[in-house]
């Protein structure tokens, strides 16, 4: 089970047997114990070429990887990603008429596909998005007419001779700058954005709304999607996240806190509160409990590259819905059953409002979300098989293969098992990205960026 | 919060929890959830949602209940159920204090608009920004200049009931309200008293540009008569 056009290796064709053998590859991140809130990780995210890799933190820092060319002289050896572009995206912003601190923890960022040499994003933290450029610069101009060469001003009665300027290289420079400020359009605190496929427009979700914005456009958003109630007494369900549909640009998805999905279309009517569908698994009676709506909530949305499908995550499991079918998922993996019977611990410790995120591999053939004690799991679409892998220090030997890890439900603990009394909750991966084609995987643990590698045979 | 990887046993509390009706303890819990987000400055909507149904289900399971469950502990249900529903009710409301910028269904002029009236504010009301909290958000969003006969309508005496007053009888700059209540609650109140303050977004541009004549105008008309 390849991934789609893998690097090296030639054309391998799919073997849907061969399982991934995941290997080390570099991690990112202080290793101090002492963690800074501002250092941890909260999105994670690649482009369309996978040639970068962004990260956002709490602290409102975006920095850039970059993957390396290839070594000639090892040919087998995968690029590596290092440090392209560090920049302070949003700053903390205190709200004067309503008294309140605006977190500049970046939510989420989103790529804009490439249309020339420099490299555009989406950041948005709770209240603002941002439109960044990245740009290099490796010239520069000298022999200006009016400038000195460091910069002062030339006397113009003093210039007899006019010359050309020449460009000369200089190291490289990697520039980020705010080209677009989309501010003041959500009350609530903004839990997604999403490029839209005509490249033009994209939306960005709050709790109660949706806002369609035009990328040139920064003084106005449309809204399309409204659920706040006229009496917030009455208020029972709020949007979750929120994703443009990967081909039909007048498509797009929202998912709620009581685990419904919404898909809308917007040449239906100007204001999308009406869906044209609704996917909604019955509950299960015999699964009942005091927690059964805390743990539908959805956390995470995310279309399949093929568009024909899409994936949700909630508190325990991970589903995958056909388009056209609204009334159960095609497919649901369990991600951490065991905790099923400490929901309320969970729940006391807040830990059962943990949004975790999924993501799909290149060719839709496997996905991928995180746990807690630092695990993520892998599921294999096709062979149905899963793993869990660990992203610690203690595994992070180059080019090591991962083990999988085991929890054990309860009796005989087996050797290298981990009970689940002894999972550490305060490690949790929440934020995992996966490369466009490669399979090449980036999970974020606190404040240590991991990324692995498929082994090459 | 960031623990410093402090591993919880799961096995002790599970143990505790056995010894209490357990619908009792998550009914407890959700009550102490529910009050701790109210004191916070700006609760977080969905998890406020998600307890306040969690716990709505819990009383209409309840109801289904309570004739065959001990009558003591029905009395201890009632008691919590009752603290839960103006819990409930409570915090979705101040929730709806949150001043909402974005009405739907129009395009809303954003960016250079509202940093212009913080600024603004910021400047004239520099020295009494600690006690303008409850001041801004009365006159907040909507159209003051055009509306004087809108708020004639309004019964005065309850929109500044829980707010001294006496400060409005004199000539003063910066109008520096007191509200004896955290502000939370202080914004609440007057706000509710004003239900199409979500109304069209030229308000916003509206509020930029009024001055503080105005704004002695007006309170003159509310305090004066």
């Amino acid at each position: 089970m390849a991934g789609v056009a893998g690097g090296g290796g030639g054309g391998c064709s799919s073997s849907s047997s061969n399982d991934f053998q995941w290997c080390f590859s570099q991690v990112k991140g202080a290793i101090d114990e002492d963690v800074a809130e501002a250092d941890i990780i909260s999105t994670v995210e690649f482009n369309y070429s996978g040639d970068l890799l962004a990260t956002g933190d709490k602290g409102g820092r975006v920095v850039i990887f970059q993957r390396e060319q290839e070594n000639k002289s090892r040919p087998h050896s995968r690029g590596e990603y290092n440090v392209y572009s560090t920049f302070q995206s949003h700053e903390p912003e205190f709200d004067y008429l309503k008294s309140l601190e605006i977190e500049e923890k970046i939510n989420k960022i989103r790529w804009l596909p490439q249309q020339n040499a420099a490299h555009f994003l989406l950041s948005t933290n709770d209240k603002t998005i941002k439109l960044w450029k990245i740009s290099e610069r490796d010239k520069r101009a000298e022999g200006y007419n009016l400038k000195d060469e460091d910069g002062r001003l030339r006397d113009p009665f003093r210039i007899t001779a006019l010359r050309v300027p020449i460009l000369k290289p200089m190291d490289l420079m990697v520039e980020a700058s705010p080209r677009r400020i989309f501010a003041n359009a959500h009350t609530y605190h903004i839990n997604s954005i999403s490029v839209n496929s005509d490249h033009e427009t994209y939306l960005s979700a709050d709790d109660l709304r949706i806002n369609l914005w035009h990328l040139e456009i920064t003084d106005r958003s449309f809204n399309i999607v409204d659920i706040k109630p006229a009496n917030m007494e009455e208020l029972t369900e709020v949007i979750t996240a929120a994703e443009f549909h990967p081909h039909h640009c007048n498509v797009f998805v929202y998912s709620s806190s009581k685990g419904t999905i919404r898909l809308c279309d917007m040449r239906s009517s100007a204001l999308c509160d009406r869906h044209s569908k609704f996917f909604e698994e019955p509950e299960d009676p015999s699964s009942r409990s005091f927690f059964s709506e805390i743990i539908s909530s959805i956390s995470d949305v995310k279309f399949s590259h093929s568009g024909r499908y899409m994936m949700t995550r909630d508190y325990l499991s991970v589903k995958v819905w056909d388009l056209n079918m609204e009334n159960r998922p095609v497919e649901t993996y369990q991600v951490h059953e065991y905790l099923r019977s400490k929901l309320c611990s969970l729940y006391e410790n807040d830990c059962i409002f943990d949004k975790f995120e999924c993501c799909w591999n290149g060719s839709d053939s496997a996905i991928m979300t995180g746990s807690y004690n630092n695990f993520f799991r892998m599921f294999d679409r096709n062979t149905r098989r899963d793993i869990t892998l660990e992203a610690s220090r203690e595994s992070s030997k180059p080019r090591a293969i991962l083990k999988p890890r085991k929890v054990c439900t309860g009796g005989k603990r087996k050797k290298d098992e981990i009970s689940v009394d002894s999972l550490d909750f305060n490690k949790k991966i929440l934020h995992t990205a996966w490369h466009p084609m490669e399979n090449i995987i980036a999970v974020a643990a606190t404040n240590n960026l991991y990324i692995f590698q498929d082994k090459i045979n | 919060m960031l623990g410093r990887g402090l591993k919880r046993k799961l096995s002790d509390y599970e143990e505790n929890m056995a010894g209490l009706s357990s619908r009792q303890l998550v009914l407890n819990m959700c009550l102490t959830k529910l009050q701790t987000y109210k004191m916070l400055v700006e609760p977080n909507l969905h998890r406020s949602v998600l307890i306040a149904n969690t716990v709505r289900q819990q009383e209409s399971n309840c109801c289904d209940l309570r004739s065959v469950e001990d009558p003591i502990e029905n009395s201890l249900l009632i008691v919590s159920d009752d603290d839960m529903s103006s819990a409930i009710s409570s915090i979705l409301k101040d929730l709806d204090f949150v001043e909402d910028i974005s009405p739907p269904t129009c395009l809303v002029p954003t960016g250079d608009d509202q940093p212009k009236f913080s600024e603004n504010t910021g400047l004239k009301l520099e020295d009494d920004r600690q006690d303008l909290k409850g001041a801004e958000c009365v006159f907040g969003s909507f159209e003051i200049s055009n509306s004087t006969s809108y708020l004639k309508d309004l019964a005065i005496d309850d929109i500044f009931e829980d707010i001294d007053t006496s400060m409005y009888d004199s000539d003063f700059c910066c109008p520096p309200l007191m509200p004896p209540r955290p502000p939370s609650l202080a914004t609440e109140e007057p706000l509710k008293t004003f239900p199409s303050c979500n109304s069209s977004s030229a308000s916003n541009i509206q509020i930029c540009r009024t001055d503080l004549s105005e704004l002695d105008h007006i309170m003159e008309i509310l305090v004066g008569s």
